[in-house]
């Protein structure tokens, strides 16, 4: 497998940034938040520092982002802080639906989907949507198989009528327009996947592990499953897994530390997964918001604006806090509440699609922004 | 790729031609597709109903059916659900035995105010015991969306439930509040929209998932009033937030008549509802507590009293209690956005993706002129129903799996009086989750949201295996199935019942190799859950 391989995941809710990789020392921030909504610096609930600071503060990842620290110790994961989607909305379905779509005058589909209608990657498997349903991000992209395990893909095994009914609903739905396709899809890989994950001598089909232990939880299921395809080398080219709950509005330390901790550990253990494989990958994490700086009477915190962006790869250059901070005093706020935005979220997708994914030319994806490198690869 | 409405439509064309070559009895029935948009599946009962009645009259039926009906609720009464778990104890030590027995589904009716002892985190009670009331309501779901006289009802009881969705299974209180939230939406269910709004921002259930109850002044939490605006009432496409940052600039806001919104109108909204919590034993400050009724309970001393602006108009201040949110759902169930809003999911539910724009502006029409009405939301079914486009629009629209299951049963015959919850692990496998949506917004609607791998794997799981006994439904096997007398009648009775063409079923046991009836009660049931499978993936039982 040498075709680079992108990986998105999207904690919706809107992911509190400023608790995730927190200004820790910040006095606005202090005089905003109850402490259990902030990272401490001292005692021994401190935070873990990030040494390669954009600006001379002290970025603290949350007690329990253990493993985010590793990786960006290892310089295997860059931070852009204060990225967002620029046009102001602080609806959870508003702000997903831009992001995905990425794009205020393509009509057609997502990122990821024109990325896909335009480089149209071979292979059984080009890209696959784990979860329930298939992000806006993947719309346009010839409809992505949807699974939450690749056995979600093999029609029910060893029912006697499987078979016949993939067959005469390929036919059946062959003229719905959006069916049809699906079907023809999954009877496709059904077979392939059936014939993969079968053992020959026994004629079994047996449960599949991975090669290292994760956590359990949502994401980590998800990012198991995303292994397993790249195991099989079926081509697969994009993925994308949602960890949803971040929306925060009420009594948000219990909770942050608990989706912190899933999140940086299932990452963590997907990372080890992949092994010599981890070149050929990038990994961006992403949310639709940040949120407000200061907390509400519910201790928890209201739909904000900009936002922290992580990306993890092989050929990351990790280590290091990208983009410009813009601080957190009043005057620097968006609309005097929420922490602004510096860098277009446009900016961390497209430097990954030109440099990791191999793509010289961004204007049918991103037709309308132009990119000004970060420098995020080496 | 995207797929206009005018490419959709003409694949749906083709899609029926070719189904008409294929199959000499393929003509859908316009009365079949009218009862799978308005029931959870024709049956050989409401088709006769509509055939005689016609459908103007048969509507006016189904709209006068009350919201109680004895006859489901001796089913309902009957019914049991397994509940299971281990010993345990409490953070104090307090300790719980472990049980594993079939139970009534005893909280559905039950007053809230006697389930409060479940919320009491000090007893000794196991999480299964504190979240029966929501496995309750979801059991009771299936039985009532497959039995239930007042089909139409029952639908749009479900589709209230989208609206205003609650995750049952966020947490102890959203499940013990919930069979009240339940009986309230279909109670209003063919009602008054303003009616029923007020009863959603006072009810528990929706107080406590989108914690309202924890909001007071000041800074207010502005959960609620965000989905209040953008899922409840005027809609994500008023919100003007990424064009206007003045209220001012709103188009109509000079004129005190604000077209849409912005944030600093779901900040005021948010402001007006501070105070409105819930009577569940909670301290509310300085030895204060709250009743323990399980019922609304408002907090003078947390409300944010002073002046306000929403949709640029002025609040006064320090006005009565409940005052300020009042006003704001009169506002909002009034508001043109609101109707246009819920029309168009209206027409959605109801299997119209993409209404003409006079379509769905008769229906929002309505809506907005029956705004006090007490029977607004009929006299809407009735314009959505009784329009031309209603019939003209092919059935296009792919079944969500718990309406697919829920059909695959009526068709059937099937009798689902006593569910397992099996049958939320199927749905789960196809992408719903019953009464659990983690986001405010319910589940999606369109079929391009469902047409995918997992869904349709799950749907042909659900066709394959709901006539297997996994789910607590039994096999027509034992009662209609004794009349059938030979291999033949059985496939001719499963086409008529499924409304597929004649030779769907026939054909999948020939291509299988039965060729006679077995004389056996597992091969009859085992034929039948075949025979039956076939019937329900086909396009015209799929759609609809």
């Amino acid at each position: 497998m040498t075709e680079p391989v992108l990986v998105v995941i999207f904690l919706r809710g809107g992911a509190d940034g400023l608790h995730l990789i927190c200004p820790s020392a910040d006095t606005d921030l202090i005089a905003a938040r109850a402490p259990d909504l902030r990272v401490a610096r001292k005692g021994d609930k401190a935070g873990f520092v990030l040494q390669d600071q954009a600006a001379d503060v002290d970025f603290r990842f949350h007690p329990q982002a253990k493993g985010l620290s590793e990786l960006f110790g290892a310089g295997e994961l860059a931070v852009v802080h204060a990225a967002g989607l620029t046009d102001g909305t602080r609806s959870h379905f508003d702000a997903e639906d831009k992001m995905e779509r990425a794009s205020a005058v393509s009509t057609t589909g997502g990122w990821l989907g024109r990325w896909l209608a335009n480089q149209e990657p071979d292979g059984p498997l080009p890209a696959l949507a784990v979860g329930d349903s298939a992000p806006e991000s993947l719309r346009g992209g010839g409809g992505v198989p949807v699974a939450g395990a690749l056995d979600d893909l093999i029609l029910p095994a060893g029912h006697e009528l499987s078979h016949m009914i993939g067959q005469s609903m390929m036919d059946g739905f062959a003229a719905h327009p959006l069916i049809g396709p699906q079907i023809s899809k999954l009877v496709g890989l059904s077979g392939l996947l059936s014939d993969r994950l079968t053992d020959p001598d026994t004629g079994e089909r047996p449960n599949y592990r991975p090669d290292v232990k994760y956590p359990k939880g949502p994401l980590a299921q998800s990012l198991q499953t995303i292994a397993h395809a790249l195991k099989l080398d079926l081509g697969l080219r994009i993925a994308t897994a949602d960890y949803g709950g971040w929306d925060t509005h009420i009594n948000q330390a219990g909770d942050f530390a608990k989706r912190t901790r899933h999140l940086s550990q299932a990452l963590m253990a997907f990372w080890r997964d992949l092994g010599d494989r981890r070149e050929h990958v990038t990994v961006v994490v992403m949310s639709e918001f940040g949120r407000r700086l200061r907390s509400n009477t519910a201790g928890g915190t209201d739909h904000g604006y900009g936002n922290a962006m992580m990306i993890v790869g092989g050929n990351v250059k990790g280590g290091q806090m990208l983009g410009a901070w813009p601080g957190l005093q009043n005057e620097a706020l968006a609309q005097g509440a929420d922490l602004a935005i510096t860098t277009d979220y446009r900016q961390v997708l497209a430097e990954v699609l030109r440099t990791h994914m191999k793509t010289p030319d961004l204007s049918p994806i991103f037709p309308d922004f132009a990119d000004d490198p970060l420098g995020l690869f080496a | 790729m995207d797929i206009s409405r005018r490419d959709l439509h003409k694949g749906l064309l083709s899609l029926l031609l070719l189904g008409a070559a294929r199959a000499e009895a393929a003509q859908v029935s316009p009365g079949l597709v009218i009862l799978n948009r308005l029931t959870f599946g024709a049956t050989p009962q409401n088709r006769t109903d509509l055939e005689r009645q016609g459908l103007s009259d048969w509507l006016d039926a189904e709209l006068a059916k009350p919201a109680t009906d004895p006859a489901l609720d001796r089913l309902l009464s009957q019914a049991k659900l397994q509940i299971a778990y281990g010993p345990g104890s409490n953070d104090t030590g307090a300790a719980w035995d472990g049980l594993d027995e079939m139970r009534h589904l005893n909280t559905l009716n039950a007053d809230t105010a006697s389930l409060m002892p479940l919320l009491d985190f000090e007893q000794p009670v196991s999480f299964a015991e504190r979240i029966r009331p929501a496995d309750e309501v979801k059991a009771a779901s299936l039985i009532r969306a497959v039995n239930a006289d007042a089909q139409l009802r029952e639908l749009m009881t479900a589709f209230w439930h989208e609206h205003f969705s609650v995750n049952a299974y966020k947490d102890g209180p959203t499940a013990v509040f919930f069979p009240a939230y339940d009986r309230m939406l279909r109670g209003h269910a063919f009602g008054n929209f303003r009616m029923m709004l007020g009863d959603v921002a006072t009810a528990p259930a929706m107080l406590s998932y989108l914690n309202n109850d924890a909001s007071r002044a000041s800074p207010a939490n502005e959960n609620f009033a965000r989905e209040l605006l953008e899922l409840h009432t005027l809609g994500v496409k008023h919100y003007f937030n990424d064009i206007y940052d003045d209220w001012r600039q709103v188009p109509g806001a000079t004129d005190g008549k604000a077209t849409g919104y912005i944030d600093q109108d779901v900040y005021e909204v948010a402001r007006a509802f501070t105070g409105w919590s819930i009577g569940d034993g909670r301290g509310n400050g300085k030895g204060i507590h709250a009743p323990l009724t399980g019922a609304f309970h408002y907090v003078e001393r947390w409300h944010d009293p002073y002046q306000k602006r929403v949709l640029s108009v002025e609040f006064p201040p320090n006005r009565a209690p409940l005052a300020d949110g009042e006003q704001v759902l009169d506002m909002l169930a009034a508001h043109p956005a609101t109707a246009h809003h819920v029309a168009g999911k209206l027409l959605l539910r109801l299997g119209i993706e993409s209404p003409s724009a006079d379509y769905h502006a008769a229906v929002a029409a309505r809506f907005h002129a029956l705004v006090d009405d007490p029977d607004q939301i009929a006299h809407v079914l009735r314009t959505i129903v009784l329009h031309d486009e209603f019939q003209q629009t092919p059935p296009s629209k792919l079944r969500r799996p718990f309406e697919y299951l829920a059909g695959i049963y009526r068709a059937s015959g099937a009798h689902v009086h006593a569910p397992t919850l099996d049958f939320d692990w199927h749905l789960g496998r196809a992408g719903w989750t019953q009464h659990a949506v983690k986001p405010p917004t319910g589940h999606p609607d369109h079929t391009a949201d469902w047409a995918n791998t997992r869904t349709l794997q799950g749907l042909i799981g659900l066709a394959l295996y709901a006539h297997e006994g996994w789910m607590g439904a039994q096999m027509p096997g034992s009662g209609a199935l004794r009349e059938v007398t030979s291999l033949q009648s059985l496939a001719q009775r499963t086409e008529n019942r499924f409304g597929v063409p004649e030779g769907t079923v026939s054909q999948a046991l020939a291509t299988l190799g039965v060729e006679t009836l077995p004389d056996d009660r597992d091969g009859r049931v085992w034929v039948a859950s075949v025979v039956h499978a076939a019937a329900a993936l086909h396009p015209q039982f799929v759609l609809r």
